[in-house]
């Protein structure tokens, strides 16, 4: 592989695709067929079965709707297949991505001259874990053998950031509005290095919501109005949103625009003639509300992270929506900021893509079979280094190997002292780069005698540059536990990758060959310590039919949860026992939207409203009530989804569905927020048990660290913040724990905890044998053998079952 | 982050104050000697004696550091290690047996 690599990023989008290819120096945007930058994300299947994607099939959204989808990215994750009545045929959502990935593969390959399997591909930020799973998926299906997923905006701020050259110093924002989302992102530079300092957004507001803003006043001005939540307007909506969506955009130079359709609409069994003028104006007035919901949520991000008005260094537009020069000018105006120029909005992620392919060392390019000519050797560098000076580390493969080794770049204008290789082959040096340039060195190895020795692979590649640091993990992970708390794996703000691995118990029998036992170990995402309130994410089963011998009841069970830097998660349980894996997780599919569930769920959220908007008024708490206005709102959105939903729109009713969710999220914590008064009593609590334990049994450096715990704590009592200062207390209980735990009656005490409930016990023989054998330890002062004993009484102790359900029939503790 | 053992500087075997950019290059390093199986790599040096290093470990430290506030965190901690904690604490007094209580003590 002499020739320099090849990056490749991917920005698949729910309106338009781009793709883009980073060759060490340069970026550049692929063209496709019909030379243009970017690919509607349409899929069109004929009768024969022949499939069309981007502008082609966009054609067709109007002349033959049924046949040709949009949209998909919408329905990703979900089981939702869609239909194409003319070849007779039925594709998921993952399916019809893989149509657009394999037109850009096709693209890419055209333009380069050489096949590409490896490509880095964009996400929403906000992606739940199945929707990412469904991402990969389809691009396997499009013949790629690897990927990795990258949060859009890091890729915008990644593209954004490396061509800023020095006066990218400072906090920027990224403000994504795209077809279907907006996501806001603070970023930070300092020394080359790019960090995430914040992100918020909004996965229900996008540049479709300008579309319907502006159909719906077309739609109004007709003589006869058409209704979303009609099934037989579909047809009539469809047109008049494609009219508006074309209007939007020649409104973008110009002051008016005819809206005229060629036939006229029949509507209820009457022709309806269309032709209307819309102006510039007119389209501001309808989109201005959305853009001042996307700014709202900029602000919530600047305050958040302690930023006024006017402290930014710059804004980095991205997506369709901020093509429209008011959109521009009123950003600038409301957040007080410089807009950055000559960025191109609708291809910046798929750049940033290309960027992160280099960091991530990702060579697009598919294996050669690299032809094995000299001795072979195994190196470590980054592929992108913002230090001039990084580190090259080598390993020869097999015995005797070359004793020194010199690195010369290719310029000529810079080569390394000589290293000496270690006995086992083990090289480190340091190479110097050149600021902004892709620098290969050659790799000279010599014998101790002075003989040239030929090195397989001869040389590498090293491009100097802005890096980015480990992504940050947006939410925190954890398995639920039978007693439906949650054992927390990964902490929120960990960096991606990620492993952690944890020893649980089982709480009943699994046997062997019976299909209808099985353990459950239910992967959870959330910030609460209370499992029901954080989200499913995946299960990971051990069935009876799977395991080669019965696993009985305390059996030890080693849980490793595994994410990777784009989010995605794997995981791992081992069985010691019967030295057995399972590696299987049921991805979740994102949940049905039958219509009628999100009535029914809809009415249910209502009625919890009430009920906590009586209780705050009766309470006075200014700041639930806040909160719960804010909850009426998006409900009333979900409302109109699911009358939408009712008329056959099946984004609308994902639409309504995750509004839905969010809502109930909003309101658990509204519950927390209620709850306020007993959850202080509850810190404080916390922080005097804590302080006096941590102060008589505590390390020099956990009452330093108890000092920040109570810090945190004291801040988020301040900030009424419930979520977090749960988070605080967690962390308060642990520090005592552990202190506690090393004192020499914490295990006696524990003990005689354990025995008072001994008659609850599943083998009560085995309980009572246990408790006299902890007897006579604790007489003994035997402080080992009394732990051995509480933790096999702790084993046999039940949980309630109320609680297993809390926790998702979770089946370990 | 609850250990001693743990403090991001020992994991990197750095002085507390080592720059942003010696922070990731020696970072990188070990990433890199590690992933080819350097016996040297493996272990790094603490108050409580030698600790195994792993890849996860690296990459927590280096975000810990990057972070400001948890980097100054990590500073005062590197600082205020206790040589040696061979030594055995002294007895001292149990707390209350209602503290214990309190919070439910079963872990």
């Amino acid at each position: 592989m002499a020739e320099t690599p090849l990056y490749v990023g991917i920005d698949l989008g729910t309106t338009n695709s781009a793709a883009a290819v980073f060759d060490g120096e340069r970026v550049s945007v692929v063209r496709n067929a019909q030379g243009a930058t970017v690919t509607p994300s349409v899929v069109r299947i004929d009768k024969q079965g022949r499939v069309t994607v981007g502008t082609r099939a966009r054609r067709f959204l109007e002349q033959d709707p049924s046949n040709t989808a949009g949209e998909f990215k919408r329905l990703m994750g979900t089981d939702k297949a869609l239909e194409f009545p003319a070849a007779g045929i039925k594709k998921k959502p993952e399916e019809l991505s893989a149509e657009v990935l394999k037109a850009l593969r096709q693209d890419i390959t055209d333009q380069l001259g050489v096949p590409i399997e490896r490509a880095v591909i964009s996400v929403p930020a906000l992606f739940e874990l199945p929707q990412s799973a469904a991402t990969s998926e389809a691009a396997r299906l499009a013949g790629f053998s690897r990927v990795e997923l990258l949060q859009e905006p890091i890729a915008s701020a990644l593209a954004a950031g490396w061509r800023a050259e020095d006066d990218a110093k400072g906090t920027w924002l990224v403000f994504d509005l795209g077809g279907g989302t907006f996501d806001a992102s603070l970023l930070e530079t300092r020394d080359g290095l790019l960090r995430v300092v914040g992100h918020d957004g909004d996965n229900f507001l996008g540049g479709r919501d300008f579309d319907w803003a502006i159909t719906e006043h077309l739609a109004s001005l007709l003589p006869v109005v058409p209704s979303r939540s009609n099934v037989h307007h579909t047809g009539a909506l469809r047109a008049l949103r494609l009219a508006a969506e074309d209007a939007k955009i020649e409104l973008s130079r110009g002051e008016r625009a005819q809206v005229a359709l060629a036939q006229p609409l029949v509507i209820d069994d009457q022709e309806v003639e269309v032709d209307l003028e819309l102006t510039r104006a007119t389209v501001e007035r309808l989109c201005a509300p959305l853009v001042d919901r996307a700014l709202d949520v900029c602000v919530r991000l600047l305050t958040s992270n302690g930023l006024g008005p006017g402290r930014l260094a710059r804004i980095v537009l991205v997506g369709g929506p901020t093509v429209m020069p008011f959109v521009r000018q009123r950003v600038a105006a409301r957040l007080e900021a410089p807009l950055a120029e000559g960025h191109d909005p609708m291809t910046l992620v798929a750049q940033g893509a290309a960027l992160y392919a280099a960091t991530a060392g990702l060579d697009g390019r598919a294996a050669q079979q690299a032809p094995t000519t000299g001795r072979q050797v195994w190196l470590q560098y980054p592929a992108v280094s913002s230090d001039l000076t990084p580190h090259v580390v080598g390993k020869f493969v097999g015995a005797e190997p070359p004793a020194k080794v010199k690195l010369v770049r290719a310029d000529g204008g810079w080569s390394s002292p000589e290293a000496p290789v270690a006995e086992d082959g083990t090289f480190l040096t340091t190479v110097t780069l050149l600021p902004r340039r892709a620098c290969t060195f050659q790799i000279e190895a010599t014998t101790g005698n002075g003989t040239r020795v030929e090195v397989s692979p001869p040389a590498l590649t090293i491009v100097q540059g802005l890096t980015i640091g480990d992504p940050p993990l947006s939410r925190t992970l954890g398995v639920a536990l039978a007693n439906g708390h949650v054992q927390v794996y990964l902490e929120r703000g960990a960096p991606l990758p990620a492993r952690r691995t944890f020893t649980h118990h089982t709480v009943e029998t699994v046997a062997k060959g019976s299909k209808e036992s099985v353990l459950r170990i239910p992967i959870v995402q959330g910030e609460m310590t209370a499992a029901h309130l954080c989200r499913l994410v995946g299960t990971l089963d051990i069935g009876g039919d799977a395991v080669k011998d019965t696993v009985p009841t305390g059996s030890p069970v080693e849980v490793t949860i595994e994410l990777d830097r784009g989010g995605r998660l794997s995981a791992r349980a081992l069985v010691p026992s019967i030295e057995q894996v399972f590696e299987h997780v049921a991805h979740l599919l994102v949940p049905d939207a039958a219509p009628e569930a999100l009535d029914s769920a809809l009415r249910d959220l209502r009625r919890q409203l009430m009920e906590l908007r009586t209780d705050a008024f009766r309470h006075g708490l200014t700041q639930v009530i806040e909160k719960l206005d804010r909850i009426e709102a998006r409900l009333s959105e979900a409302e109109r989804d699911i009358d939408a939903a009712h008329g056959g729109d099946a984004d609308a009713a994902q639409r309504a569905r995750r509004a839905l969710l969010d809502v109930d999220a909003t309101m658990a914590e509204a519950d927390l927020a209620r709850k306020w008064p007993e959850l202080d009593a509850a810190a404080r609590q916390a922080a005097i048990t804590a302080s006096s334990t941590v102060g008589f049994h505590g390390t020099d450096a956990e009452r330093t660290l108890l000092q920040d715990v109570l810090a945190a704590m004291d801040k988020a009592r301040k900030d009424k913040d419930a979520p977090e200062l749960e988070r605080q207390m967690r962390l308060a209980h642990r520090l005592s724990s552990a202190a506690f735990n090393r004192t020499p009656e914490a295990w006696e005490w524990y003990f005689e905890e354990a025995a008072s409930e001994m008659s609850k016990a599943r083998d009560l023989p085995r309980a009572q044998k246990l408790v006299k054998e902890g007897k006579a330890a604790a007489l003994r002062g035997d402080t080992e053998e009394l732990r051995r004993v509480v933790k096999a009484l702790w084993q046999l102790l039940p949980d309630d079952s109320e609680a297993r359900k809390r926790g998702f029939d979770s089946g370990v503790r | 982050m609850l250990k001693l053992a743990e403090n991001p500087f020992y994991v990197l075997g750095l002085a507390p104050d080592a720059s942003r950019i010696e922070i990731e290059r020696e970072a990188q390093k070990l990433l890199g000697m590690l992933e080819l199986g350097f016996e040297a790599a493996r272990t790094y040096a603490t108050p409580l004696g030698p600790r195994p290093r792993t890849p996860e470990a690296v990459r927590a430290a280096v975000a810990q550091l990057r972070d400001p506030y948890q980097r100054l965190l990590a500073e005062l901690w590197a600082r205020h290690a206790p040589a040696s904690l061979d030594t055995a604490p002294a007895e001292e007094p149990a707390p209350p047996s209602d503290l214990r209580r309190a919070l439910g003590w079963r872990p």
